[in-house]
């Protein structure tokens, strides 16, 4: 059966689609990854894998999007260009498309200052903007750069990021709309707590006609506790987590924390159906996979459709 | 210029513990103005060293030169007469300096004592920070003035990233996003529109080169 | 070293903990002190050698390498007066002074000296101020300041040989 990218086909559908991460083991271990895997299964139209996020060596995404695959999932593989020249960057996405793996997500990724291999040489030969730019081309005019033609160009479908909580916050539009000049089909954002900033930041999107040309997922996070949020906040960079977020956190006893950060979770996407533009959500629950179902469920965006 | 830093005075140390005479030479400018290797850099090095024999009781005798510039053949040909005397110099000049004075007077061991680090501005009175590294291929016109390679941590080309924040970078937050002052200094002279089309990958071949670069200027060779 | 006089009967050398008395460079800024030339003129008639100072025209134009060339010409223990916090005549000369103090302070640190032999004295409001009173306040509290390991007779290590 020929490999096919689910969340094209759900998107294309016009249905409300349901993405979500899934975090690598630090080990050789393939079970950690398939018990991820089948937490999900049955949830999501897509699982992405995250690509040894904030610098810190885990089971590599590619390897990762393959078990997922493997276990029945369409997985989306996260490659950031912190760790691979163009040349392996171009080699393992022939890679992924053979593997059949349909849909890559291109980043920067976070600096290698932050993770457990601080020491290593950042590689950052071209940036995440210009490798969307790179798979559109391989895919859809089989070259690679410089020019010379691919035997068999890769199937893939082709995925960014975009966080509207980031500064300059004039700019972030824009930076959404080169991402999609440069070939992205669809955006998962960064996490939104900030409601109405977020409406403000499609209206921006809209204004540039964008949300017609991309499929825009927004980004939710399950928050676990006050200091979760807090801690978030304070450290995480492009975080926006307003103040009555966090009260409403405080506002229950510690054992509801959990079951209110859920409620958060699944109001925030009842907000982002309502909102034009947006297409889908990406549910982002580190370590925390099995709330995925909940949220799912919680949201009524169950069951899956069913697409061809 | 290019910056250095003086190595611990332990390490220093180390390396000269053998000798007896020793020549310190300094170097008259982008480590002067570092104040890493310049006279004042010679003479207080030069102090601490004569000290730390004195008090170990160790005979040990430092003497100071500095020159104009430790990588110009024509200033380093003023040691000529002076190195024989010495078994030992220790180069307060950068990377380039001490590998000079080493390929004019093979036969002397010269050390180095500063850390060659990068090529800066001074920001202010004893502030130095890096804005340049060299990649060969000089596109500033295009970035506001603001060197995506150097001042950018992940060298975007397209950026932001999302992790600015304020003005500055996620990655250490006392240092400026190099994207937030190019995106900022664009939109306040009304020149956005520079950033529309997609910046191309780079051709780092002029920064990496093939071993150590090269530039020969024949107009300029006798 | 103090000692041997005339008519002394010879006793064999004892191993003692006399030691030298302490050397004092003392660096301050003139502004204190408008008749320094003179106010200094008793105690260096007293201590000759042991005492040598060095007026500045504001404390802020000290340099590491004044404090280091004098530990090294036979200090024990260096000095800085400044005028009080918030009252130089330049503004930011003492705080300039510090900082400069604090970099010669690690750089001894660095060769294994104590750093406390430099050292930054405020001048303390109000004034009036001698430089006389002020050296001989410093010298009395350093009373039982050991003498600098440069200024201690070492017994000369064994010739190196070069690895």
């Amino acid at each position: 059966m020929k490999p096919e990218s689910r969340l094209k086909k759900v998107l294309a559908a016009g249905q409300f689609a349901v993405t979500a991460e899934c975090g690598p083991p630090k080990g050789a271990d393939p079970e950690a990854i398939r018990r991820k895997g089948n937490l999900l299964k049955g949830f999501v139209d897509s699982a992405n894998v995250t690509d040894n996020q904030t610098g810190v060596v885990r089971l590599s995404s590619l390897a990762s999007c393959v078990i997922l695959r493997e276990e029945g999932l369409d997985p989306v593989l996260q490659m950031v260009t912190r760790d691979r020249n163009r040349i392996a960057l171009q080699s393992d996405v022939l890679g992924a498309s053979v593997l059949g793996i349909r849909n890559i997500l291109c980043l920067s990724g976070d600096h290698q200052s932050f993770g457990n291999q601080p020491e290593a040489k950042g590689v950052f030969d071209i940036d995440s903007t210009q490798f969307i730019r790179l798979v559109r081309q391989m895919r859809d005019e089989g070259t690679i750069l410089g020019g010379d033609k691919l035997t068999l160009p890769p199937e893939l479908f082709i995925g960014a990021v975009e966080n509207p909580f980031a500064d300059p916050r004039s700019y972030r539009a824009r930076r959404l709309e080169k991402k999609v000049k440069a070939g992205a089909e669809f955006i998962q954002t960064q996490c939104i707590y900030n409601l109405p900033y977020f409406k403000e930041w499609m209206e921006q999107v809209r204004d540039l006609g964008v949300h017609d040309r991309v499929s825009i997922l927004g980004g939710v996070t399950p928050l676990k506790s006050v200091k979760m949020a807090e801690y978030m906040a304070k450290n995480v960079a492009g975080m926006d987590i307003p103040e009555e977020v966090i009260d409403r956190l405080k506002g229950v006893p510690s054992g509801e924390q959990k079951k209110e950060g859920l409620k958060i979770c699944i109001e925030t996407i009842q907000q982002l159906r309502e909102i034009k533009g947006i297409r889908g959500v990406h549910i982002m629950a580190i370590e925390w996979e099995e709330a995925v179902a909940q949220i799912v469920e919680g949201a009524r965006l169950l069951p899956r459709p069913f697409v061809q | 210029m290019i910056t250095a830093e003086r190595k611990p005075l332990p390490e220093i140390k180390e390396s000269i513990t053998p000798y007896k005479k020793v020549l310190i030479v300094g170097c008259g400018t982008c480590v002067a103005e570092c104040a890493s290797g310049g006279e004042k850099e010679v003479a207080l090095l030069a102090s601490a060293l004569r000290m730390d024999a004195k008090k170990e009781g160790r005979d040990v005798e430092v003497h100071e030169i500095t020159l104009d510039r430790q990588c110009v053949y024509e200033f380093i040909d003023q040691l000529a007469d002076l190195v024989d005397q010495y078994e030992v110099v220790l180069s307060l000049g950068c990377g380039a300096g001490v590998q000079a004075v080493a390929e004019v007077f093979p036969k002397i061991h010269v050390i180095p004592a500063l850390n060659t680090t990068f090529i800066a501005q001074t920001k202010e009175a004893g502030v130095w920070i890096e804005n340049c590294r060299g990649c060969g291929d000089c596109r500033l016109d295009q970035f506001a003035d603001v060197c995506p390679i150097t001042r950018c941590a992940k060298s975007l080309f397209n950026g932001p990233c999302g992790g600015s924040k304020g003005g500055y970078c996620e990655v250490d937050p006392e240092t400026p996003c190099a994207w937030h002052l190019i995106v900022t200094r664009l939109e306040e002279s009304g020149r956005l529109q520079k950033l529309t089309p997609l910046y191309p990958p780079a051709d780092w071949s002029k920064k990496e080169g093939k071993g150590p670069r090269k530039i020969v200027r024949e107009d300029q060779r006798h | 070293m103090s000692g041997a006089s005339i008519g002394r009967p010879f006793f064999p050398r004892v191993m003692t903990t006399k030691q030298r008395a302490p050397h004092f460079a003392i660096f301050f800024c003139q502004q204190l002190d408008p008749n320094q030339d003179v106010n200094r003129r008793a105690l260096e008639k007293e201590l000759g050698s042991r005492i040598r100072f060095f007026p500045l025209p504001c404390s802020g134009r000290i340099e590491a390498l004044h404090l280091m060339r004098a530990l090294e010409a036979g200090a024990d223990k260096v000095y800085l007066v400044t005028c009080p916090v918030g009252a130089c005549r330049y503004r930011e000369g003492n705080i300039r002074a510090k900082k400069r103090v604090e970099f010669a302070q690690k750089l001894i640190q660095e060769i294994g000296l104590e750093p406390e032999r430099f050292e930054l004295v405020n001048a303390s409001l109000p004034g009036p101020f001698s430089v006389d009173a002020m050296a001989r306040e410093l010298i009395n509290k350093a009373g039982g300041l050991a003498p600098s390991p440069l200024n201690v007779k070492k017994p000369k290590e064994a010739a190196h040989n070069t690895p």
